[in-house]
């Protein structure tokens, strides 16, 4: 059978190969941040048990300011930013029939991303230049 | 209905419509999350203060602005006796400060003590009426971000895994894991300010 014999083609291959063209790639990076994002999540679940506990909640919130997590911070606002706005690409193409405009869709939410990331990443990156700076 | 993925008789038409649902939800639930933490004046802390390990060691903790400090105050002065220009209010012990005796060094020595994170939050899970729209909101965008998360994850974990019992295997877990943080996350969220 086609379907077989394509499935042992494609595990004998060590790494999973893909053609990078926009779609692709937009799906790609969907993945990856969406990996990143998951195990975010239940790092940020598991840690936030400490808001039971005033003394451990202080000590948690003070080690987020660390110099760091400013880096973590803008990291992980770009990952949900991209996350979000493909993920709303995707809505937007598979509710509203928008896939004629996919290509334009992307590099228009890729415009709307770049301004979302310079403003919501500026209190991050000003603090960590601060700090830097004495 | 035999699948290319086994042999499963469901079809999960309403887990792919959910996640589209999920996903949209969870646009409008972290824009709400993303202001709180980090641009209401009144609440923001996370990305406006550095704090070393060494100053933290020292106690010291991360800066809230001064309308912060405002409504840390009338939050408690709701508790305490009305202050009155007469007889100011008494500020406190600092919180894991049992002795209460000096405030504790919550900042570099010269500058007035700030509220702590606690405190801070309490404004939202302590407050008497707020908090049942906050805990709400809370409980809502954990269900909602653990669904979408572990629903992609494993949608990842299908295709990558191709052994059937690994697949099963690591399906089970997953969601047993997503389950865990569900109980442990929305416990702390109901508790906390109680």
């Amino acid at each position: 059978m086609a379907v077989a014999a394509d499935r042992t083609s494609v595990a004998s291959r060590p790494v999973q190969r893909y053609k990078l063209r926009v779609g692709m790639f937009a799906w790609i990076l969907h993945r990856l941040t969406g990996l990143a994002l998951v195990g975010y999540l239940v790092l940020h679940v598991w840690g936030l048990k400490a808001i039971t506990n005033p003394e451990a909640y202080n000590a948690l919130i003070t080690s987020y300011h660390a110099p760091i997590f400013k880096v973590g911070e803008f990291l992980l606002l770009g990952a949900v930013i991209y996350h979000a706005l493909n993920g709303l690409r995707i809505v937007l193409i598979d509710f509203v029939g928008w896939s004629p405009n996919q290509k334009r869709l992307f590099w228009t939410l890729g415009a709307v991303a770049a301004v979302l990331f310079a403003v919501g990443g500026y209190p991050s990156i000003a603090a960590l230049v601060d700090h830097l700076n004495g | 209905m035999a699948s290319k993925y086994g042999r499963t008789a469901r079809s999960s038409a309403f887990q792919w419509f959910a996640h589209r649902i999920t996903g949209t939800f969870l646009i409008f639930l972290l824009i709400t999350h993303f202001w709180v933490q980090h641009y209401d004046r009144t609440t923001a802390s996370i990305s406006h203060s550095v704090v070393t390990a060494d100053e933290a060691e020292a106690g010291v903790l991360p800066r809230y602005s001064e309308e912060a400090a405002e409504a840390v105050r009338a939050f408690e002065a709701r508790d305490a006796a009305p202050a009155t220009p007469d007889a100011p209010r008494v500020v406190p012990a600092q919180i894991g400060d049992p002795e209460g005796d000096a405030p504790g060094p919550t900042h570099p020595p010269g500058e007035v003590a700030g509220p702590t994170p606690y405190e801070v939050l309490m404004l939202r899970l302590g407050d008497p009426v707020y908090a049942v729209l906050w805990k709400g909101f809370n409980l809502l965008f954990l269900a909602f971000a653990l669904h979408h998360g572990f629903y992609g994850l494993n949608n990842v974990l299908t295709d990558y895994i191709r052994n059937d019992m690994a697949r099963v295997g690591a399906t089970a877990l997953s969601w047993t894991l997503a389950l865990v943080l569900f109980v442990v996350g929305a416990y702390s969220v109901i508790v906390a300010g109680l």
